[in-house]
């Protein structure tokens, strides 16, 4: 049986040593390029006619604006604008890496929690920054609980502060779980089609069918749920409120 | 799914970071393991309190828009 795991292995393509610091292009950054430069061509060329009856790209390209653009509407309210760039940018990549995914013999950028960390730190952080920029020393206040007895405050707001910092380890370990379990499970049920052969092969073939149906779909609700608990922590700091 | 999925991993992530503060601060502090029970308590707080909230959230007519609360 091969192993499931195989698929996740990074090779390097081009070896690039910078100061010291292993820089290498690797097959992850090759599919990181890949999905940049399919957005790109989605949203820049998908664009060119500016036709008031969209063709079919077109169509896709303001379909995918107008869907982050009321989820931004909805969920942060008029003073998000300014963020819609970042939160589209940031869906439009995790929802492109995903669906490059799903592709045979490709890689699947998300399956590695640094990526999904390291996406879920440049949330985190900004959007502190963007706090404090916002409120100056008055958003230490969010981690205050309203009418709570003085003797519980110190034990709350240590709480507080401890479910603050989970934001970025839940948001990356969601979506690095999510989709590494899905491609080893799609890999598994893979080696028993082949291992069953042509007698026993056609259940685990069906149960694969069904569940590449489902890892789309996941794919796609993985970058949604990435995107939405961005637009809510922006709407946290922003506006100060749980 | 997406949802039931959110809710469990905001409870292991509260747990997760409580202990890692409290595993580093007992490192600091030379206080095993004292800290760390203390804030694997905390953390299961936090992480039982964001569920709260996550849930609180779902509730059909409440997730309105923020900049009219």
């Amino acid at each position: 049986m091969p192993d499931p795991m195989h698929q996740f292995e990074i090779k390097r393509l081009v070896d690039i040593n910078l100061f010291g610091l292993d820089a290498s292009f690797t097959n992850s950054s090759l599919f990181m390029v890949i999905a940049v430069a399919l957005i790109s061509f989605l949203t820049i060329w998908g664009m060119r006619g500016r036709a008031l009856v969209p063709t079919r790209m077109q169509s896709v390209a303001e379909l995918s604006y107008e869907f982050v653009a009321g989820m931004v509407r909805d969920n942060v309210g008029s003073a998000g604008q300014k963020y819609f760039p970042f939160v589209f940018s940031l869906f439009m990549f995790i929802l492109f890496a995903n669906m490059l995914g799903m592709l045979p013999y490709s890689f699947t950028v998300t399956s590695h929690i640094i990526v999904t960390f390291a996406l879920a730190a440049v949330v985190f952080i900004g959007v502190t920054l963007i706090g404090f920029a916002k409120h100056g020393l008055g958003f230490l206040k969010f981690f205050v609980p309203s009418g709570v007895p003085a003797l519980l405050l110190p034990l709350l707001v240590v709480i507080e502060v401890i479910s603050y910092l989970t934001r970025p380890i839940s948001l990356s370990v969601r979506l690095f779980a999510n989709m590494m379990a899905g491609h080893t499970m799609l890999k598994v049920f893979g080696a028993f089609v082949v291992g069953l052969g042509i007698l026993g092969g056609w259940a685990p073939l069906a149960f694969m069918v069904a569940f590449t149906g489902l890892e789309i779909l996941v794919a796609f609700l993985q970058a949604y749920v990435f995107a939405i608990l961005t637009c809510i922590y922006l709407n946290d700091a922003l506006h100060m409120h749980h | 799914m997406g949802l039931a999925f959110r809710i469990a991993t905001e409870l292991v992530a509260g747990v997760l970071v409580g202990a890692l503060i409290g595993w580093q601060l007992d490192r600091w502090l030379s206080t095993a393991p004292v800290m760390l029970l203390i804030f694997f308590l905390l953390g299961a707080a936090a992480g039982i309190l964001n569920v709260v909230r996550v849930a609180k959230k779902m509730q059909p007519g409440r997730n309105g828009p923020a900049d009219g609360q």
